[in-house]
C-alpha cells in the first residue's frame, strides 16, 4: 500500500493555521478564532475567579479531541483516543487535579459535597459511602466513556463496510447498507458532541 | 536580544529587533487577496490545469488523474477494501455538507469580519461627525465674537445717551431754579415800585383834594358853566348850517 502516515502526519497541520497579526483576517483563521472564544465564553460561564484559570487547559483540550476524533473518521486513519490508555491518562490527572485542589483551598466545602442537603438523618452514612464511591468513579466514567464511545462508532463503522463490501456481488442489500453506513457516518461525526460531554464533566467536577 | 542555536527565539523579537535597521519594512503590513485561490472541483488548484494546458490541451489533467488512478488500481497498489466503502460514504457526507453549508458559513465568516469593519467605521464617523460639528461650532462662536463688537458699541451709545440726558435735566433743572430766584426778585421790585406808585398817586389826589378851596370850587364851576354855554352855541350854529 502507499504509505499514508507521511500524509496523516503532514496534512493536519494545515487545519490549524497560527492566528496571523492582523486585524480582520481569512475565512478560516475567523471561523476558528470565533468558535475557541464562544466556546470558552460558554465554557466560563458557571465559574467563578479561580475557575478561570482553566480556560486554556480546557480549551485546548476541547480542541485536542475534536481534531482528533474528526480525523479519526476518515479511512485509513488511527485514532488515538480509541486507546483506554490515551483517555484514562487524561481523565485520571485532571479529575485527582481538580480533587485535590478542592481539598487543599476549602476542604469542608469540599467534602460537604460529598453529603446532598436535607437527607433524612439514618440515611446519612449510607449516602456518604455512595458519595464517595461515585466521586471516585468520575475518572473511570471520564474515561472510559470516550473509549467506548469512539471505539464502538469504528467498529461499527468497519464491520458494515465490509459487510457492504462483501456483498457487493449481491446488489440489493448493499443499497440499503449502504445508506445505513452514511446514516451511521453522519452520526459519528457527533465525536465533536463527545467532546463536549468530556470537557463538560470535567468542568463540571470543578467545585472550585 | 540575540538569537542563538540553543535558545528558542520567537520570531516576533527578531522582527523587533530589527526594527529600522533592516530594508524590510513590516508596516503597512501587506493586503490579503479578497479571495483564495481558484480550484477547479473545489480541490485541484487552477494552476495544474494552466500547467498542463500548453502540452495536452483541456482534457490533459484529466488524462493524468483517469491513468494514475487506473494505473494505482491494477498494479495493486491501493487495494480496493471495506475502508474503500467507508472513504466512499465519508466523502459523500463531506461533501454534501460542505455544498450544503458552505456558503452560509463563508458568509457567516465575512459577516463576522464586516461586524469588526462596522464598529471601527462607526467610530471613525462618529469622530468626524462631532469634529465637523465642532468646527461649525467654533466657527458661530467666532461670528459671535464679532457680533459683540457692535453689541459694545451699543452699548457705550446707549450709556452715553443716558449720561447726556441725565446732564441735560439737570442743567434744565438748574436753569429753572435760577429763574425762580430771579422771577421772585423782578416780582418782589415791581411790586415795590407799584405799591410806592399808588402811595405817590394818593397822596397826590389827596393834597389835590385838600388843596380845592371853596373858592376855587365855585370859580371852577362857574368856568364850566359858560364852557358848556360856549359850546352849546358852537354845537346849536353847527347843526343850523
Amino acid at each position: 500500500g502507499i504509505p499514508l502516515i507521511a500524509l496523516a502526519l503532514t496534512l493536519p497541520w494545515i487545519l490549524f493555521p497560527t492566528p496571523s497579526t492582523r486585524w480582520l483576517n481569512n475565512r478560516l483563521i475567523t471561523l476558528q478564532g470565533w468558535f475557541i472564544n464562544r466556546f470558552t465564553q460558554q465554557l466560563l460561564l458557571p465559574l467563578n475567579l479561580g475557575g478561570h484559570k482553566w480556560a486554556v487547559l480546557l480549551t485546548s483540550l476541547m480542541l485536542f479531541l475534536i481534531t482528533l476524533n474528526m480525523l479519526g473518521l476518515l479511512p485509513y486513519t488511527f485514532t488515538p483516543t480509541t486507546q483506554l490508555s490515551l483517555n484514562m491518562g487524561l481523565a485520571v490527572p485532571l479529575w485527582l487535579a481538580t480533587v485535590i485542589i478542592g481539598m487543599r483551598n476549602q476542604p469542608t466545602a469540599a467534602l460537604g459535597h460529598l453529603l446532598p442537603e436535607g437527607t433524612p438523618v439514618p440515611l446519612i452514612p449510607v449516602l456518604i459511602i455512595i458519595e464517595t464511591i461515585s466521586l471516585f468513579i468520575r475518572p473511570l466514567a471520564l474515561g472510559v466513556r470516550l473509549t467506548a464511545n469512539l471505539t464502538a462508532g469504528h467498529l461499527l463503522i468497519q464491520l458494515i463496510a465490509t459487510a457492504a463490501f462483501v456483498l457487493l456481488p449481491m446488489m440489493p442489500t448493499v443499497a440499503i447498507l449502504t445508506s445505513i453506513v452514511l446514516f451511521l457516518l453522519t452520526l459519528l461525526e457527533i465525536a465533536v458532541a463527545m467532546i463536549q460531554a468530556y470537557v463538560f464533566v470535567l468542568l463540571l467536577s470543578l467545585y472550585l | 536580544i540575540s538569537c542563538n542555536k540553543t535558545s528558542v527565539c520567537p520570531p516576533r523579537l527578531v522582527q523587533l529587533s530589527h526594527l529600522h535597521t533592516s530594508p524590510n519594512s513590516q508596516a503597512p503590513v501587506p493586503a490579503l487577496p479578497e479571495k483564495g485561490g481558484k480550484t477547479r472541483h473545489g480541490i485541484i488548484p487552477e494552476e495544474l490545469f494552466q500547467l498542463l494546458y500548453p502540452k495536452t490541451g483541456v482534457t490533459g489533467p484529466y488524462v493524468l488523474g483517469a491513468g494514475l488512478l487506473t494505473y494505482i488500481l491494477s498494479k495493486e497498489i491501493y487495494i480496493i477494501n471495506h475502508e474503500t466503502f467507508a472513504a466512499a460514504c465519508m466523502g459523500t457526507v463531506i461533501i454534501y455538507g460542505v455544498r450544503k453549508f458552505g456558503p452560509d458559513v463563508a458568509a457567516f465568516a465575512d459577516k463576522l469580519n464586516e461586524e469588526k469593519v462596522q464598529k471601527a467605521q462607526e467610530v471613525k464617523d462618529l469622530a468626524m461627525t462631532s469634529l465637523a460639528q465642532a468646527i461649525q461650532d467654533e466657527k458661530k462662536e467666532q461670528w459671535r465674537a464679532e457680533g459683540r463688537q457692535m453689541l459694545f458699541d451699543a452699548k457705550r451709545n446707549n450709556v452715553a445717551m443716558l449720561l447726556e440726558t441725565n446732564h441735560r435735566e439737570r442743567v434744565h433743572m438748574v436753569t429753572n431754579e435760577v429763574k425762580k430766584r430771579l422771577d421772585y426778585q423782578i416780582a418782589l421790585q415791581t411790586l415795590h415800585r407799584r405799591m410806592e406808585q399808588e402811595h405817590m398817586v394818593n397822596w397826590v389826589e389827596k393834597n389835590v383834594v385838600t388843596s380845592i378851596t371853596p373858592q376855587q370850587e365855585k370859580a371852577s364851576i362857574a368856568k364850566c358853566i359858560t364852557d358848556l354855554k360856549v359850546l352849546a352855541k358852537v354845537q346849536q350854529a353847527k347843526t343850523a348850517k
